[in-house]
């Protein structure tokens, strides 16, 4: 939870600046794609997508059990839960896979967990 | 941290109105991720994928949007114990989205459950869940 992230990261979603080492909870679900073990691009890779197939967020599941701390070094574990196909009009063939991340404090305590689902389009 | 909200349900939670959602933000954001996917600052990939003809905003920032109105809220977006959110359509650059809940339940423990929204011009739903703060 580098001081310098997540500044630039409230920036962007125009969150408040703290001052009391608290980050904020986008940072649960942060936290968990930073420790994801591979890179956005290869976990798209491992689902048989790229970035050109234009993925999309589906669902997102986030419990704050507390709260993070700026500063402070996380470790993420975590496994996909489903992967589905389905079939839509505007979007055609397209799967439904999810993930369950947990990011745990330095005392072994699970901080957050987050689930999340993204949908890949499967053009012919 | 004690709180002065006494909500009931049905109480509308506060809006949170962002103006115009910012390209170049999109851009930070791929970079802090490393996420490659074009849609978020190339107009041409957008436009080949069918998708509009404006950037599209990532999805964990619109979330992003709907804690910062609930922290607003509550006191502080750390209040927030779970949020489930479904992405229910495209946010573009320039677009003006509205964030806003209503209060669903009160526990007795100082729990309150919400459903919560973004909207894009204040009608058309882009993002919409539930969310459960404490407010003790």
């Amino acid at each position: 939870m580098e001081p310098w992230r997540v500044w630039l990261t409230n920036d962007v979603i125009g969150a408040p600046q703290r001052t009391d080492g608290i980050a904020h909870p986008m940072f649960c679900y942060y936290a968990a794609m930073a420790g994801l073990g591979v890179s956005i691009d290869e976990m798209f890779t491992l689902c048989y997508a790229s970035a050109d197939d234009g993925p999309m967020f589906g669902e997102c599941d986030i419990k704050q059990l507390r709260p993070l701390e700026i500063g402070a070094t996380y470790t993420v574990r975590g496994e996909i839960t489903s992967a589905v196909r389905k079939q839509g009009e505007r979007t055609g063939t397209f799967d439904i896979v999810a993930f369950q991340l947990e990011v745990v404090a330095p005392d072994g305590e699970v901080s957050s967990v987050v689930s999340n689902s993204f949908i890949f389009p499967r053009r012919p | 941290m004690s709180s002065i909200l006494s909500p009931s349900v049905g109480d509308e939670l506060p809006r949170l109105v962002i103006e115009a959602v910012d390209a170049e933000k999109m851009k930070t954001m791929a970079a802090l991720l490393a996420d490659s996917n074009p849609i978020h600052w190339d107009v041409d990939t957008v436009r080949e994928l069918g998708m509009g003809h404006q950037p599209v905003n990532q999805g964990p920032n619109n979330l992003g949007y709907v804690m910062n109105m609930l922290g607003q809220w509550a006191g502080g977006a750390e209040r927030i114990r779970h949020i489930r959110v479904r992405f229910l359509d495209n946010v573009f650059a320039g677009d003006q989205l509205e964030a806003g809940g209503k209060v669903t339940a009160v526990g007795d423990d100082g729990t309150v459950d919400c459903d919560v929204w973004l909207a894009r011009d204040g009608t058309h739903p882009v993002l919409a869940g539930t969310a459960t703060l404490s407010l003790v």
